[in-house]
């Protein structure tokens, strides 16, 4: 019993360990991995500091999701997924490409909500 | 800042394309009845034919004597222009907005090719000033207002420049650099930059009166 909990307790704290190494908690950049030669550097995002900071409860704020007929799904949400999964890196009819819906959805929400970066630099930093 | 972000990159923006487009409309207008009023007789030898051959002749680096015999301002003069022009144009930070705003987009420099021309045209811009000050004959020709559209022409390469290497914090300097390129737009039709349309027609006038009044040269 004893070591059935011991190795029980082991690989809950792995998997917690793992978790939070890979998860959102501690992202700290936009993952741009998608790009082929990205010109600036990935953008700042410090999620859980972001969300707690912009009072953000809904993950489907920015990770919506949308039917094939262009209509987003309320209620449902994305965040098992990478932006590029659904995003080309060049726009497919109303769809934006990556780089652009990167940008509608941070930068379009803090020109919306008047908080937030705005400028290139202010989230490319060098 | 937002507000002050929207209001330059939204309603001051289409101000300065309008009143950028609307002014040379005017100037080309206004210089069109002045020479029907006053001098109407150079419609009588104003040629295509002269008039595009002057042309050619002094868009060809080193095409005419004068080029020939100033070979540094004319490298200087042909790269600044052409830098000018071409860098805001492809820089791929304005296509970004230009695709956000209306979906358009096109071939972008890469953005270490944009800083070096960037870069380049600043320093034409201080060659420039430098000149008026130092070369006697062009100063005798210049006042603060050569000196002033010197500085306008610099200021949006300038911030842009200081803005892109992040030596400043927020977004200031990003505002502050589309407000200068706004400014310049703005007031390029009714300062000497309106050369930018009115000198292809007194070279076109210069060739015209050269090749078919006094068959001569103009270059």
């Amino acid at each position: 019993m004893n070591r059935m909990l011991f190795w029980g307790m082991t690989i809950l704290s792995i998997a917690v360990a793992v978790c939070t190494a890979f998860g959102q908690e501690d992202m700290e950049l936009v993952d741009n991995g998608a790009f082929d030669r990205p010109q600036r550097p990935p953008a700042i995002f410090e999620h859980d500091a972001h969300n707690e900071m912009a009072g953000l409860d809904d993950c489907a704020e920015c990770h919506h999701l949308y039917d094939e007929s262009g209509q987003k799904l309320e209620g449902e949400s994305s965040e098992d997924q990478m932006c590029a999964d659904c995003h080309e890196l060049k726009d497919v009819g109303s769809k934006p490409g990556l780089r652009k819906a990167f940008h509608n959805n941070c930068k379009g929400c803090h020109v919306a909500q008047e908080k937030g970066p705005i400028a290139c630099a202010q989230c490319h930093v060098r | 800042m937002h507000a002050l972000y929207q209001f330059v990159a939204g309603p001051l923006a289409w101000a300065a394309f309008i009143v950028f487009l609307g002014g040379l409309l005017y100037r080309l207008i206004r210089l069109l009845i002045l020479v029907r009023n006053r001098e109407p007789f150079i419609s009588s030898y104003m040629s295509w034919r002269y008039g595009l051959r002057s042309i050619v002749h002094w868009l060809t680096p080193f095409g005419t004597v004068r080029w020939r015999t100033m070979p540094v301002l004319t490298v200087v003069t042909f790269v600044f222009h052409l830098f000018l022009l071409i860098t805001p144009i492809f820089l791929l930070s304005h296509i970004v907005l230009w695709d956000e705003a209306w979906g358009l987009t096109w071939w972008a420099l890469p953005d270490v090719l944009a800083d070096i021309m960037c870069a380049i045209v600043i320093a034409c811009c201080v060659f420039f000033a430098v000149r008026r000050s130092t070369q006697p004959e062009v100063r005798f020709v210049t006042d603060s207002s050569d000196y002033l559209i010197l500085l306008l022409t610099a200021a949006p390469f300038l911030t842009g420049f200081v803005a892109y290497h992040q030596w400043t914090e927020g977004a200031w300097m990003t505002i502050l650099h589309m407000f200068s390129g706004e400014l310049m737009l703005a007031l390029l039709p009714f300062t000497r930059l309106g050369h930018m349309l009115l000198g292809w027609l007194t070279r076109a006038y210069m060739g015209s009166e050269f090749g078919g009044v006094r068959h001569a040269r103009d270059w």
